[in-house]
C-alpha cells in the first residue's frame, strides 16, 4: 500500500493483516556540483526499488512518504526524528518498521533507529531504462523480499 | 477524322457538364454515410489491446512460468509504461492458461510453489493465500476468488495477451 487516497481506504479496512511499514531515506543536496548525478541518480534507484517492492507485497506492507534529509547534516538528530515517525506510526497496528537505503552513513547509527534498516550497496551509474539495469533492480528486489517475509 | 474537328453541340455539351455536375454533388452527399458505414473498421483500439510479451507458444511448457511485459498506458494526467506479469503455461488439455500474479485477497504478487510446504499450487506470501494449478483459491486461506485470467491469443506462434479479468468472464 502506498500513501494514497485510494490504498488507505483499503487498509482502513484491512489493519490486522498490514502490519509492516517500508520508509525509504535518502539524501539529498546541491552544494556539490561532482555528486549532484550520482545523488539523484540513486535515489531514482532507491524510488524504483521501494515502489517494486510495495508492489510485490502489497498486501501486508504500507510504503510511507521518502524521509530526505541533507547529505552532510548529523544523523543523531535525524535518527531521533525518524524515531517520531515511529512513534506515531505505532499508534496504528504496526509490528515491522523497515529503513531502506543506499547511504552507509546509516549503517554507523543503525541502533539509534527503532526499526530494521536496510543498507544496500548503491548502484552509482548506468542507464535506469536498460534491460540490464532492469534484470539487476528485479533480481535484488526478490532478494530484498526474501529478507523482509524472514521477519515475518 | 483527323481533318475534321469533332463536333459537340450544345446539346451534348450542357448533358456532359449537367452529369459532371451532378455526380459530383452525388458523391460529396455520400462520402459521409459511408465513412460513417466503415467507421468500426478505422476505429484505433487503444483499450483492450492485445500485447506480444516475447513468448513463443512453442516454449510454453506445463509448468507455469512468469512472463513480464510492458504496454503503454494513458492515466488521467500521464501517458506511461507500465510493466504487466503473467503467470503462463498449458493445462493438461493443452490450452494456454495465463493467470494474473495478483492476489484477490489484498494485491500481493503471487508465485507458483512460492512456498516448499505447498508444492502445485500459486502462493502468496503475505497471508499464505493459496491457488490450485487451475487458479481456484483453496478454500481456508484468505483470497475468496480465483486468480484473474488474461485475455490471450495466439498470433503467428507468438503469445498475446490483453486485459486480466475475473475467472469465468475471459
Amino acid at each position: 500500500m502506498k500513501w494514497k487516497k485510494e490504498d488507505i481506504k483499503q487498509y482502513v479496512q484491512a489493519k490486522e493483516y498490514i502490519d509492516t511499514i517500508v520508509i525509504p531515506l535518502i539524501p539529498f543536496h546541491l552544494s556539490q556540483d561532482n555528486e549532484l548525478e550520482k545523488g539523484t541518480f540513486q535515489s531514482e534507484v532507491l524510488s524504483l526499488f521501494s515502489n517494486e517492492i510495495e508492489k510485490e507485497l502489497t498486501g501486508r506492507v504500507m510504503l510511507l512518504p521518502t524521509y530526505h534529509y541533507l547529505k552532510s547534516v548529523n544523523k543523531e538528530p535525524e535518527a531521533d526524528r525518524l524515531n517520531k515517525w515511529v512513534e506515531d506510526v505505532q499508534k496504528q497496528p504496526f509490528t515491522h518498521i523497515f529503513f531502506i537505503t543506499f547511504d552507509s552513513s546509516w549503517k554507523k547509527n543503525e541502533q539509534a533507529l527503532n526499526g530494521t534498516l536496510l543498507w544496500l550497496p548503491g548502484v552509482s551509474s548506468g542507464d535506469l531504462h536498460s534491460k540490464e539495469m532492469h534484470g539487476v533492480i528485479r533480481n535484488q528486489v526478490e532478494q530484498i523480499v526474501e529478507l523482509i517475509r524472514s521477519y515475518w | 477524322m483527323s481533318e475534321k474537328k469533332q463536333q459537340v453541340s450544345r446539346r451534348q455539351f450542357l448533358n456532359y457538364t449537367l452529369t459532371g455536375v451532378g455526380g459530383f454533388m452525388a458523391a460529396g452527399l455520400l462520402v459521409s454515410p459511408l465513412r460513417m458505414a466503415i467507421d468500426p473498421v478505422l476505429q484505433k483500439s487503444t483499450h483492450g489491446d492485445l500485447a506480444n510479451v516475447s513468448l513463443a507458444v512453442g516454449d510454453i511448457t506445463t509448468e507455469p512460468t512468469r512472463v513480464d511485459w510492458k504496454i503503454d498506458q494513458v492515466d488521467g494526467w500521464y501517458e506511461s509504461q507500465v510493466s504487466k506479469s503473467a503467470w503462463v503455461f498449458k493445462d493438461e488439455n493443452d490450452e494456454i492458461q495465463a493467470f494474473s500474479p495478483v492476489c484477490k485477497h489484498l494485491g500481493c504478487v503471487v508465485s507458483w510453489e512460492g512456498s516448499e510446504d505447498f508444492p502445485n499450487e500459486f502462493y502468496c506470501p503475505c497471508h499464505d493465500g493459496r491457488y490450485y494449478k487451475d487458479g481456484t483459491n483453496v478454500p481456508g486461506t484468505p483470497p475468496l476468488a480465483p486468480l484473474d485470467v488474461f485475455e490471450r491469443e495466439v498470433r503467428d506462434g507468438m503469445l498475446f495477451l490483453g486485459e486480466a479479468k475475473p475467472k469465468g468472464e475471459a
